[in-house]
């Protein structure tokens, strides 16, 4: 069972290679492929997580044990977000047929494949290369709504990405110059002797801010508005949603195995600050509605960023229930946003046209905002507390910064709550309302029930997150589970 | 203090070098296809450092024969890592010049500033919004409401 694992990114990338001939014999039978290895995919990973014994496993692909080949961890908060990915795929999967419809779906099915792969993968190189193909899929996808603006955002996007690789591939070979292993097991348990100095911080810095291009880390973001607006809002929903959140895990997991420097954590926790306040107020003051989920989700990550500074298990906690609300939070936003495109003074009496639509959104800003029963409450709280107990000042700036943000997001979202409901709507305006039975309201709709499902599960889910977070906090089952052998052993 | 010129020295600074020319080129230029070509020297800069990371100056090319006893091999993989690097690179590059064609082909424009300020009317245009501030026009209200001609008259001083 567990070999299958591997499956949930062979499959996809064999379908996306595939899908484009498949599709020029029988464009009936190729529809179906995509959706089907997907289902497959969550299939496989549901089983494991419901199945499986607990304890994090490691694959060596292609028949050479780790460090010598490359492996796959498997732990539950990679299985977590591999499930988060191959789901999400499925339900923003773009369904809508045309004659780019072959190259819509095999970029997308690239998509999913590399994100899984980012989330599975335990050799830094091979993160860099699957790193590589979410941005070449990321763009492709981008450029497909063929607008001008879509080619301007996507060649803006490229040549950011791009820094942020060269950077990425230095911070990699400065790792290999020094340790001549880039296993991340293998360099956990090298990395208290030999990359705790100003080399180690300096690869780190190089590959925070390489790989902070995707988890919108503060400098490296000006792409977020631009894309966002002009993508498709399912694939706005897909990157704000998951591959942010996938690339914060990836510096996530680096900064618990390999990097142990207090300047690492401080540095993540100012850019993560300073993210927090551009956002929100980039947001604020926007004037339609995807800008300003689009600077609100590069708050939101922000916010994620202060608690990855958190040292130890329970700000792995709060990173995890932070970014799963959000992952929740936004992909139902944006997919509200499908219809809303324009000027947030167009909704404006939107709440008697169609009510779901207003009742959603209110839902997912107070949750946003962490109204009590709702989950955000619960995730913000853990935050709160946790940087409440530091002693580091810099910390409590960082509380600070996060209390201002929620009463200045509370305003903006609540701004436009109250547009909404609104009775008259203003003379010749157009209502951007979303038809009643839309693919998009469903969606929507979808994830409100999700929200109120964990609203429900709260406790039970928390004790559950507690547990994945504990493990992911532990270094020493990590090399153990992939060396195969105790700690200290080795050299 | 000058440090001794080795070979070894000069292949670091040019690998850091080249970074830096890739990186300034980056942000210095203002025709696009130029921040494609600095990309491209960042990355040569880049693969470079890799290579170094794993070689060896006494050391002979990574082929295992079976003639008795093994030389001294330079480390292959970092130069399997150069070649899956330079491979993605290449696939980037060609994507970024068909992006900039269609660009050329919409917008009869490679300016990084004109490009963008194109696409700030167009997705301004699409949402129905007024533009947004631009470097160029800034828009929006003046923070001190000028003083109207009457408010000056009315001061003593004259309009």
């Amino acid at each position: 069972m567990n070999e299958h694992l591997m499956l949930t990114i062979a499959l996809p990338l064999l379908g996306a290679f595939l899908l484009p001939i498949i599709m020029r014999s029988s464009l009936a039978m190729g529809v179906w492929i995509g959706p089907a290895i997907l289902g497959y995919g969550c299939w496989i990973l549901g089983n494991l997580w419901l199945h499986g014994n607990g304890q994090p496993f490691s694959i060596a692909i292609g028949g050479f044990a780790p460090p010598i080949g490359i492996n796959l961890y498997v732990d539950a908060m990679a299985l977590l977000f591999a499930f988060a990915t191959q789901l999400l795929g499925l339900i923003f999967w773009p369904f809508r047929l045309d004659q780019d419809t072959p190259k819509r779906q095999a970029l997308m099915l690239l998509l999913v494949a590399s994100s899984t792969g980012l989330a599975l993968s335990g050799d830094l190189f091979n993160l860099y290369v699957f790193y590589e193909l979410v941005a070449v899929s990321t763009f492709g996808l981008i450029a497909a709504s063929s607008s001008g603006a879509a080619y301007v955002a996507t060649i803006r996007y490229l040549i950011l990405s791009g820094i942020g690789s060269v950077l990425t591939l230095f911070g990699i070979a400065l790792i290999y110059a020094q340790t001549g292993t880039l296993n991340l097991a293998h360099l956990a348990q090298l990395a208290p002797d030999q990359l705790n100095n100003d080399l180690g911080l300096a690869a780190f810095l190089a590959i925070l801010i390489g790989i902070g291009v995707k988890a919108e880390l503060f400098p490296v973001n000006t792409w977020v508005p631009e894309v966002y607006a002009t993508a498709a809002s399912r694939l706005s929903a897909f990157l704000a949603g998951l591959v942010s959140k996938l690339a914060m895990l990836v510096i996530l997991r680096l900064l618990l195995l390999i990097f142990h420097q207090p300047e690492a954590t401080q540095v993540i926790l100012i850019l993560g600050i300073l993210g927090v306040i551009s956002g929100e107020f980039a947001a604020w003051r926007a004037k339609d509605m995807r800008r300003m989920l689009a600077f609100s989700s590069i708050g939101q990550l922000g916010v994620i960023f202060i608690a990855v500074a958190l040292p130890d298990e329970r700000g792995v906690l709060a990173v995890l229930a932070l970014s799963l609300h959000h992952m929740l939070i936004k992909s139902g936003l944006f997919m509200l946003a499908d219809h809303w495109g324009g000027s947030l003074d167009r909704l404006r009496g939107l709440a008697a046209t169609s009510p779901l639509a207003g009742g959603l959104f209110v839902l997912f800003a107070l949750s946003l905002v962490g109204m009590p029963p709702l989950p955000g409450f619960w995730a913000k709280f853990t935050l709160i507390t946790e940087l409440a107990g530091q002693t580091d000042p810099l910390y409590m700036i960082g509380l600070l910064v996060f209390l201002l943000a929620t009463v200045i997001e509370a305003s903006y979202l609540f701004r436009v709550a109250a547009k909404m409901y609104q009775t008259k709507p203003t003379e010749n305006v157009r209502i951007n309302a979303p038809d009643s039975g839309g693919l998009s309201l469903t969606t929507a709709s979808l994830f409100g029930a999700g929200l109120i499902a964990v609203t429900v599960m709260v406790s039970p889910l928390g004790e559950a997150l507690q547990a994945v977070a504990a493990q992911a906090q532990d270094v020493d089952l990590y090399i153990q589970t992939v060396l195969q052998q105790p700690l200290g052993e080795r050299q | 203090m000058i440090p001794d010129l080795t070979l070894e020295l000069i292949l670091y600074s040019t690998a850091l070098g080249l970074v830096s020319i890739g990186l300034a080129g980056l942000v210095l230029s203002r025709h696009s296809f130029r921040r494609v070509l600095a990309l491209v020297i960042a990355e040569a800069g880049a693969n470079l450092m890799l290579v170094l990371a794993g070689y060896r100056w006494d050391a002979v090319a990574p082929i295992v024969t079976t003639l008795g006893k093994q030389p001294q091999m330079v480390d292959p993989v970092p130069q399997a890592m150069v070649l899956t690097a330079i491979v993605i690179g290449v696939g980037i590059q060609a994507l970024a010049v068909s992006i900039l064609i269609r660009i050329h082909q919409r917008y009869h424009t490679l300016d990084r500033n004109e490009m963008a300020e194109l696409m700030d009317a167009e997705i301004a245009a699409t949402a129905g919004t007024a533009r947004d501030v631009s470097q160029e026009s800034p828009l929006g209200e003046r923070p001190i409401p000028p003083i109207t001609g009457s408010a000056v008259q009315a001061r003593g001083g004259r309009s």
